[in-house]
């Protein structure tokens, strides 16, 4: 199956732990230092908000591994819907309070563009 | 050369099944050079218009009604190249081609609509059109009720992989469960297995908890979470795909990605159907619906 844009052989059944998905996004992904910036907007276009995703969460781990194995073009890239969803799914697991805010947003039905500067 | 994969999407009527099959078969031969031979099986025949930028292919049924009968057909009368970049001998943007075919079904209320697709088959089976060059052969079969005639493609390992299109609403996620049912009838027959749950998204409140649950308790996976977007109407309207109106936009991309997952997908289950109740379960845990005390069923909003 596929989870975070990364593929899991079947043999790991369609349940993989979240431990697993963590493991794979931070492999060879070096977040510290880098400024995760999301910007939402609504399926028309319209621009809504900015938003800054803390250091040292796995949400930011995962931002940052997006950006850099991407081939969406641009300097904002947009993220895949089931992506985001996943992204939120193990960050409010795993990152807690930090990220509660900002998970809920990304569980809404606007689209976000991040950038890794 | 690779092993040719028969695929089918099979979903509820209305919920989006034939242009998020088309777009993701489109994504497929635009991104990664697939060569793919479509077989519609949806009686109303819209399986292929974006590939072939017409209104409706004449269908296998209708030749074979003009002609006499269906041995009186040629391979070249019911089996079309796709238009521009989807044509065999157009490569300036892929090596990958899709070839187009409908089976068709009978006038409204007269017969059964599933014989067209009984027909289509075994005539595109004895004539050769799946011959070696082909990397996938994809049906597009409407799901609504897995009567006989519609479970043909996943009889005897015809589809050996399903795609099943579904969105959060209640009668896209029954749909998608008893197509479970249909596909865990021949599974051990003919070796058909669930590939995943497409959810052509409807953008309702919770809708991705929804589908990844259903995905999960049925034992397979929700592959895509397809968003809507404007960009597949417009292109709808030209009677093309969105990778050919819009090849830069989100939703491309979106397809382009579902297109990598079907291509790399390992995951082929025995489904696990569920019961209604737990379906229902399912539907209240994630808020679709409130919880119901047993004195408010059947009573009116002001009243319960």
């Amino acid at each position: 199956m596929f989870v975070c844009g990364y593929h899991f052989p079947a043999s790991e059944g369609n349940d993989v732990s979240f431990d697993k998905v963590i493991e794979k996004v931070k492999d060879g992904v070096n977040p510290a230092g880098k400024t995760v910036t999301l910007t939402s907007e609504t399926r028309e276009g319209v621009k809504l908000e900015e938003l800054s995703v803390p250091e040292g969460t796995f949400a930011h781990v995962a931002f940052v591994d997006y950006y850099e194995s991407s081939d969406v073009p641009g300097d904002f890239k947009m993220i895949y819907y089931t992506n985001k969803y996943q992204i939120s799914e193990i960050s409010k697991s795993v990152d807690g309070a930090v990220t509660k805010d900002l998970c809920r947003k990304l569980d809404d039905m606007n689209l976000y563009r991040v950038k890794v500067s | 050369m690779a092993e040719l994969r028969q695929i089918a999407f099979y979903g509820k009527g209305g919920i989006g099944k034939s242009t998020t099959s088309q777009n993701t078969l489109a994504a497929m031969c635009h991104y990664y050079g697939k060569k793919i031979l479509i077989v519609g099986c949806d009686p109303k025949a819209d399986s292929t218009r974006l590939i072939l930028h017409e209104k409706a292919q004449s269908t296998i049924m209708q030749l074979a009604s003009e002609a006499g009968t269906v041995e009186d057909l040629e391979l070249e009368d019911v089996c079309k190249p796709g238009a521009g970049e989807f044509h065999p001998d157009n490569t300036d943007i892929t090596e990958g081609y899709i070839n187009c075919t409908e089976s068709g079904g009978p006038e409204p209320g007269v017969g059964c609509a599933g014989r067209g697709v009984i027909t289509a088959i075994n005539f595109l089976e004895e004539e050769g059109a799946y011959d070696d060059d082909l990397d996938f052969v994809s049906y597009d079969v409407l799901g609504d009720v897995v009567c006989g005639g519609f479970a043909m493609p996943i009889r005897e390992g015809k589809a050996q992989e399903i795609y099943i299109v579904m969105s959060g609403e209640m009668m896209a996620m029954y749909a998608a469960n008893n197509i479970s049912k249909g596909i865990l009838k021949y599974a051990n027959t003919g070796g058909v297995r669930l590939a995943g749950l497409i959810c052509n998204a409807r953008m309702t409140d919770k809708e991705y908890d929804l589908a990844k649950h259903l995905a999960m308790q049925i034992g397979t996976q929700m592959i895509h979470f397809v968003p809507r977007s404007n960009h597949v109407q417009r292109a709808e309207l030209r009677r093309m795909t969105v990778v050919e109106f819009a090849p830069s936009s989100d939703q491309a991309f979106e397809y382009r990605e579902l297109a990598r997952k079907i291509i790399n997908n390992d995951l082929k289950v025995i489904p696990k159907p569920l019961e209604m109740d737990d379906l229902e379960a399912l539907l209240m845990e994630f808020g679709l619906e409130e919880e119901v005390e047993e004195e408010a069923i059947g009573k009116k909003a002001e009243e319960a």
